[in-house]
């Protein structure tokens, strides 16, 4: 006579076959510096600070901790779940941006199926400063509009290995209005990789390069590297990295960091990010 | 010789008789849980909990997936799956228990007590739950409320966060059930 069956696992049986998807691949919109496939949920805004600090060798300036700092200071917000735009001011070349971020894939959990997250990411920046403050950024003077204009496209994708460690690969267009030199490409190539391992149950460390395949050729340019930590409290995320890139829009940091990564003066640049997420539309548990 | 067989035949004919199995179940049981702090209210709820009696033998199982609470912010959700729950490491959350002196029989309320094992995160607590059981039309409905403490769950909290998430969690559970069909 067969014996009676454990009721838990009677109730294993019952369980409905919906999919279920991996959820915080990353925690921020942002592996470190650049974007990561996760988008905020409809309803949120996002309240971001992110800055850059860094010297200038032989620098005899007064400013207080490092001679130099830039900030992005930006709004993002959940049009849906799977649907997000942002706007930001970048302090550096007074860089204006706007995106639109869709997330296309979601992993699931469990399932030979979407292996992968993936999120279309495609921003416009506008530079409205004429006279630039590094070789690298000047030259506006007598462009017009369209000219300073900058357009990135990028497919992001992920996947959660683990729950500790996610790896995203994102291969990135890049199409600038001008560039400084004739000889410099007005279209990039480039691929960013990245990831996180979580070490605790709010703190991961994360890592993100960013190699262009046809960089410009006027002036040296290195790939934009980061590596840091992230701490997520409630409703605040704070990333803190150690990076060379100065700026945080996209076009820019990716085709024109001048500078390589190491701890020498003028290249060592310290990041911080805030993230202040305020859900305005709330749902009813 | 003779006694084994009498003893077989007593019980393939007078135990399985006296056991037959009446199991009813539910795949749209309410669970709610509630953190009321000064600094924060936090509250979700459950509305696809798994919840299964066998009447003749008085056992309750319970059983949900951690990730179908919904919460007022969608970050809350996030957080409780990723950092304090760890949902993809845990997704379940399970109850076994008994009745004590429960009649199915009887229609109307009664109020009783369950004895079981709660298991989240894999570690389990005995507990003991007075719930107030319904019956009408032969329907049985279940509610109650317990009190769940964090630590007991190792559920870790950084000291920042300590002010927001309640000490002791409270639960409130509903279940309507059907006869099960296998």
């Amino acid at each position: 006579m067969a014996q009676a069956q454990d009721l838990l696992e009677t109730l294993e049986k019952e369980y409905p076959d919906t999919p279920q998807y991996e959820i915080a691949t990353f925690k921020s919109t942002r592996i470190a510096i650049g974007h990561s496939i996760e988008n905020r949920k409809k309803g949120v805004l996002q309240i971001m600070a992110m800055n850059r600090w860094w010297n200038v060798p032989n620098h005899q300036g007064q400013s207080f901790v490092a001679d130099k700092w830039s900030a992005r200071l930006a709004l993002e917000y959940g049009i849906s779940d799977r649907l997000s735009t942002g706007f930001g001011w970048t302090t550096l070349e007074d860089v204006y941006d706007g995106f639109l971020k869709y997330n296309l894939i979601r992993q699931r959990k469990k399932s030979k199926k979407s292996f992968f997250s993936i999120t279309l990411f495609q921003n416009a920046s506008y530079r409205s400063e004429s006279n630039g403050r590094s070789a690298i950024y000047g030259g506006f003077e007598d462009t017009s509009f369209q000219d300073r204009l900058a357009f990135t496209s990028q497919v992001l994708i992920a996947r959660k290995f683990t729950p500790q460690f996610s790896a995203q690969i994102s291969p990135t267009f890049i199409h600038r209005g001008s560039s400084l030199s004739d000889e410099d490409p007005n279209n990039h190539f480039a691929v960013g990789i990245g990831g996180r391992y979580k070490v605790g149950g709010h703190v991961s460390i994360v890592s993100e390069y960013y190699y262009v395949a046809n960089p410009i050729q006027s002036v040296d340019t290195f790939g934009a590297f980061a590596l840091g930590v992230n701490w997520e409290l409630s409703d605040l995320i704070l990333q803190f990295h150690m990076t060379n890139a100065w700026s945080t829009v996209e076009d820019v940091f990716i085709t024109q960091t001048p500078n390589n990564f190491n701890l020498q003066d003028g290249n060592f640049t310290f990041g911080f990010t805030a993230t202040f997420a305020l859900h305005l539309s709330q749902k009813k548990p | 010789m003779n006694k084994i067989l009498i003893q077989l035949f007593f019980l393939l004919n007078f135990v399985p008789s006296d056991s037959i199995s009446e199991q009813v179940i539910t795949r749209q049981g309410q669970v709610s849980f509630f953190s009321y702090t000064s600094v924060e209210n936090i509250e979700a709820k459950n509305n696809q909990v798994l919840s299964i009696i066998d009447l003749s033998k008085q056992e309750i199982a319970i059983s949900m997936l951690m990730n179908a609470f919904v919460f007022k912010k969608s970050l809350m959700h996030e957080h409780f799956n990723e950092s304090y729950i760890e949902s993809d490491l845990y997704p379940k959350a399970t109850f076994k228990g008994n009745f004590i002196d429960f009649d199915p029989n009887i229609e109307g309320s009664q109020t009783k007590f369950v004895k079981g094992t709660l298991t989240i995160r894999n570690i389990s607590k005995e507990i003991e739950i007075k719930t107030n059981i319904e019956k009408i039309d032969g329907k049985f409905i279940i509610t109650g409320d317990f009190e769940l403490t964090v630590k007991d769950f190792e559920i870790k909290i950084p000291p920042i966060l300590r002010p927001n998430i309640a000490k002791v969690i409270s639960v409130t559970f509903r279940f309507e059930y059907q006869p099960y069909e296998e």
